[in-house]
């Protein structure tokens, strides 16, 4: 990172009651970055986000965002960040130009700025329908950008988008991704979490959370190298071979890691020697690849956490 | 006007008033509820099916029984006349209310005698109802016994000069009426808030506004203010169908009224939100409100009187809005309005408003728990 | 269309865990009951006592302090001195009294001279639920002022004998409770299927439920069922603190009278259903189970107000309300003791409604699946 952090997390620590949700989190992210927030279901993302929002003060350690911290309080925070939520961040008893109306006035936006911004936005996402259409009326992908277009309305330095894309099709999915990059090419910083492991791998850096922890944090390919230190295999069955066999290479001597995919499987050798053993006999079996670790065997191996 | 409260307005009268079964609701409804109401319902005992048993030789009891049913508060019941029949199992039967049963021999030969006992069975299952029919009987004998046989005295001693004030002839459209706008009121202005805060909530918006900068003070007012202004827009509705459809009289200053309807609005609105900050969805929302209303309505003084109540629970009347407003509007509408009457019911439901306004303020957080 | 009651089975066990973890319905449908009865046996009393009669004596002799005492010793009134006619009327609007009593200046005198003396009497006709008891305690105590006063017994040549027949203390309790009952099974019935359907048809959740081979009916049956026995189950709490902590007796069978309540809640089960298929927004719901629920059952029943005083149409739409049948079920069956013989024509109208309304609720079910 060469700019100074925009948003920066120092030992965030929140608990509710007894049970401790986010532990210990710190990370800085520079201007203009994608990052990348993932973790199984509960693992302290959206709670995460919550605290770097001004939602949620934490129970310990302390926010910069954009140089404001909860110490200004958090309606200071939440000027300085565009939100976007997982669940319904319009009205669907609204049309959309009431909806923005109403996000402007919630937001005190001058009324010409804010015409200004709408239209520039509403170019941005390539907006082709009336402002009187009904919320409900969208498609799953135009009302996700159109949520895009509400959080960004007031030009905050930071969006948090909370699984913006979950229930948009492909090509929306890709369209939408099409914008979250030229939204971080002018110089916002995007806060993204996915359940997507190709979304994932279009971001900068990528952040993983397992039970309230930061267990891992790099670039996509920065994490496959360090994640898997030895050579991945992909696996690809030639006969048909029972469900007790192949589940049991999973505990095999010569594998560290072996995980379907597909049809096909990927695989990590345990050690060189044991590898050179028993590759001969499992090439009867398999036409066996050298290949690049997936992502998504990062995200196996670090935040399910097998073997 | 700040700018974020003037969005929240329009947003929410919006949101309100698109759906056409809303403006059903909120429009048309209390316009036909107070017509129904106000029509249908009265405290006044009418229609009683009385049954009497007298042989044709018994001429006073004949026109007592004539008269009572020439008098309009009395009905025949299905079987009367000569043919006695057990009057207990009439009643029971559900066949009559009440039953005039002569002393042997008749009245008529009673009354020659001297010592006449008519007896009366009635129905008592419905207290007040029986009482009336008692009341009722017993004038109607004393005036039959006047007329047949010139039997009282022409002036007692002392004479009771008995005048009901405000509502001389007792119309009971004149006393209901208030009770049903009151109800009315209610029900449009807390179960909306409330229901529209919860909303929020459930639906996951909730989380969309408070990103936003905005202070507690500006959602709280926002999401309420609305609710204000159409609960506003009812007394209009409302006091038409009382003035102009039930001839209610207006006796009071408008201005007194409007006052008076802004401070129970304002309160039922407070209400309404205190309870949404215990709701996490609309249907807690529904029972919340429901179990606020339904005993704010029976302790609102419409159907008991509260006086009667033992002072251990009469003090709910006293946090009850509904019976503050009540006594508000049949001061100022029938009485023309106390200055005391007003003052006093005015500030309890101001402070009624503050309270809960605080508590609600205290609640509700811009940020999540 | 078959009916399975496995599956039916299957929807209602789903419905009963969303009551389980909601402490909102539990409290609605077993504690308010309760408080209710509770609260209403205490407070509710049609006898007015201590009423409030400003008094302003112009004549200060003995006969009329005779008269205030005799008002005040019947312990249905409690005197407050006023120095005029003006003050005491006064005392009407502002609240401080609801009646007033007028003594004119001359009153001995007019009483001696054997002229007939004269009083005015004022009542407040602003509240209907106090004018009507405070008019009859006036015309006791002017038979009892005038034997006191003047020695002159004015009671006619015969006596009325009342008998108040199956409440012959004429309690105010044994009158309000059977019928709160009515109001009380009403209310949650109708609320609790309404909100909770309508509910599932804002989330989406009908639809899933509508995708699987369950039929319309035991959807139906499934989501009424956990609501019923909750109503049972309250109107059984209403029961035992009406009879227990109140003493209302119950003379007739408890059997016509589960009857009757079966029959009732169902009628208003499939109302609440019916208003959450037709609205299927709680919003709307709500409001609609409150002016088709709440507000007849509390009014048009003949709870409090009756219904023969009702103007003939009226009475006649009244008809087809089932609280108004289940209500004079339950009056007789607690304190008349009727049977189905004397009950034949209520049993038939609440059997008729309910039909009627399940037919309806199932009807507009299907309908929303084509």
């Amino acid at each position: 990172m060469s700019e100074a952090a925009v948003v920066e997390a120092r030992g965030l620590v929140v608990r509710y009651g007894d049970f401790t949700a986010v532990d210990r989190i710190s990370f800085a992210v520079g201007r203009g970055e994608i990052f990348g927030f993932l973790g199984a279901n509960g693992a302290g993302k959206t709670t995460t986000i919550r605290v770097l929002c001004g939602l949620l003060p934490p129970s310990e350690g302390g926010v910069s965002m954009a140089g404001v911290g909860y110490e200004q309080g958090e309606r200071a925070i939440k000027e300085k960040v565009g939100y976007m939520s997982q669940r319904f961040t319009l009205y669907n008893d609204l049309t959309v130009g009431e909806n923005l109306d109403f996000i402007a006035s919630l937001r005190k936006l001058e009324p010409a700025a804010y015409r200004r911004r709408r239209r520039e936005l509403l170019e941005l996402i390539a907006f082709d329908k009336p402002m009187s259409a009904m919320v409900r009326d969208l498609s799953g992908g135009i009302k996700q950008q159109v949520s895009l277009a509400a959080a960004l309305l007031h030009d905050p330095e930071i969006v948090f988008l909370d699984e913006p894309t979950a229930g948009v099709t492909p090509v929306g999915r890709e369209r939408f991704w099409g914008l979250i990059r030229r939204v971080a090419g002018g110089g916002k910083t995007v806060f993204v979490t996915t359940h997507y492991m190709d979304e994932a791998e279009q971001c900068g850096r990528v952040a993983l959370m397992r039970e309230g922890r930061l267990v891992a944090l790099d670039s996509p390919a920065g994490l496959k190298k360090t994640v898997f230190p030895e050579p991945v295999f992909e696996f690809d069955p030639i006969g048909r071979l029972s469900f007790d066999k192949l589940s049991a290479y999973k505990t095999h001597e010569a594998f560290s890691f072996f995980e379907s995919y597909g049809p096909r499987f990927h695989a990590a050798a345990a050690s060189p020697e044991l590898w050179a053993a028993w590759a001969p006999r499992l090439e009867k079996l398999f036409r066996i690849r050298p290949i690049a670790p997936s992502l998504e065997d990062v995200f196996i191996r670090v935040v399910e956490a097998r073997r | 006007m700040n700018r974020t409260l003037l969005g929240f307005i329009r947003k929410e009268l919006i949101q309100a008033l698109r759906d056409p079964r809303m403006k059903f609701i909120l429009f048309v409804a209390p316009v036909v509820q107070m017509t129904i109401f106000g029509v249908a319902i009265s405290n006044e005992v009418k229609n009683i099916r009385l049954a009497a048993f007298f042989s044709p030789q018994d001429t006073v009891l004949r026109d007592v029984y004539e008269r009572a049913i020439h008098g309009g508060w009395f009905v025949p019941a299905g079987a009367s006349g000569a043919v006695a029949q057990d009057p207990f199992e009439l009643i029971r039967a559900d066949k009559a209310d009440a039953v005039l049963v002569a002393p042997e021999g008749g009245f008529t030969r009673a009354l020659g005698r001297g010592n006449a006992r008519l007896q009366l069975l009635v129905d008592a299952t419905n207290v007040t109802q029986a009482q009336s029919i008692e009341g009722y009987i017993q004038a109607i004998v004393a005036r039959t016994l006047a007329a047949d046989l010139g039997a009282l005295p022409a002036r007692p001693p002392i004479r009771f000069d008995l005048r009901v004030l405000f509502n001389p002839s007792l119309d009971t459209a004149i006393f209901m009426v208030p009770g049903v706008m009151t109800m009315l009121m209610v029900l449009t202005t807390l179960v909306l808030t409330n229901i529209a805060i919860v909303r929020e909530k459930e639906l996951g918006t909730f989380e969309m506004l408070i990103s936003a900068p905005v202070s507690r003070t500006e959602v709280i007012l926002g999401k309420t203010l609305p609710y204000v202004v159409i609960g506003m827009t009812n007394l209009p509705l409302t006091l038409a169908v009382a003035v102009f459809v039930f001839h209610v009289p207006m006796r009071g200053s408008m201005l007194a009224l409007v006052v008076a309807t802004l401070a129970f609005v304002c309160t039922t609105v407070a209400m309404g939100t205190l309870i949404s900050t215990y709701c996490d969805n609309q249907q807690q929302a529904s029972m919340g409100g429901f179990l606020f209303m339904f005993p704010a309505i029976m302790f609102s003084g419409l159907m008991f009187p509260i006086e009667n109540m033992p002072a251990s629970v009469r003090w709910l009347a006293f946090i009850d809005p509904l019976a503050h407003y009540l006594s508000l509007l049949r001061n100022i509408m029938l009485k023309g309005g106390g200055a005391e009457t007003l003052i006093r019911h005015s500030a309890a439901l101001l402070l009624l408003a503050l309270v809960s306004g605080a508590a609600s303020f205290k609640r509700f957080h811009t940020t999540l728990r | 269309m078959t009916f399975v009651p496995a599956r039916a089975g299957a929807v209602a066990r789903k419905e009963w865990f969303h009551i389980r973890r909601d402490p909102f319905t539990l409290a609605l449908a077993l504690v308010l009951p309760l408080l209710m009865v509770i609260v209403y046996g205490v407070a509710i009393d049609f006898n007015v006592k201590e009423i409030h009669l400003a008094v302003s004596d112009l004549d200060q002799s003995q006969a009329s302090r005779r008269l205030i005492d005799t008002f005040s010793s019947s312990h249905y009134f409690r005197p407050r001195p006023e120095a005029s006619a003006a003050l005491a009327t006064a005392d009407l609007s502002d609240e401080r009294a609801r009646a007033a009593l007028i003594i004119p200046p001359r009153f001995e005198k007019d009483l001696l001279a054997g002229r007939g003396a004269k009083v005015q009497i004022l009542l407040d006709g602003a509240d209907n639920s106090t004018v009507g008891p405070i008019s009859q305690y006036v015309a006791s105590i002017q038979a009892l002022a005038s034997r006191r006063l003047a020695g002159v017994d004015p009671s006619p040549p015969y006596q009325l004998r009342t008998r108040f027949l199956f409440n012959p203390e004429l309690n105010s309790r044994w009158f309000v409770i059977p019928g709160l009952t009515v109001v009380i099974m009403a209310i949650l019935s109708i609320f609790l299927t309404a909100l909770t359907v309508a509910r599932e048809w804002e989330n989406g959740s009908m639809e899933l439920l509508l995708s699987t081979p369950v039929e319309p009916i035991e959807i139906i049956v499934g989501k009424a069922a956990p609501y019923a026995a909750l109503g049972i189950l309250a109107t059984a709490f209403v029961y035992v603190i009406a009879r227990g902590v109140f003493g209302v007796p119950f003379a007739g069978h408890l059997w016509v009278f589960a009857l009757g309540c079966l029959l009732f809640l169902v009628t208003y089960l499939a109302q609440g259903l019916l208003i959450s298929v037709l609205t299927r927004q709680q919003t709307i719901a709500m409001q609609f189970s409150m002016l088709t629920g709440m507000l007849p059952s509390n009014l048009l029943s003949g709870f409090i107000f009756p219904i023969a005083s009702m103007p003939r149409l009226f009475w006649y739409l009244t008809m087809l309300l089932p609280a108004r049948w289940f209500m004079v079920i339950s009056r007789h069956a607690f304190l008349e003791g009727s049977g189905f013989s004397e009950l034949a024509v209520p049993f038939a109208a609440l059997a008729l409604s309910c039909a009627t309304m399940v037919a309806l609720a199932a009807r507009s079910f299907r309908r929303t699946l084509e």
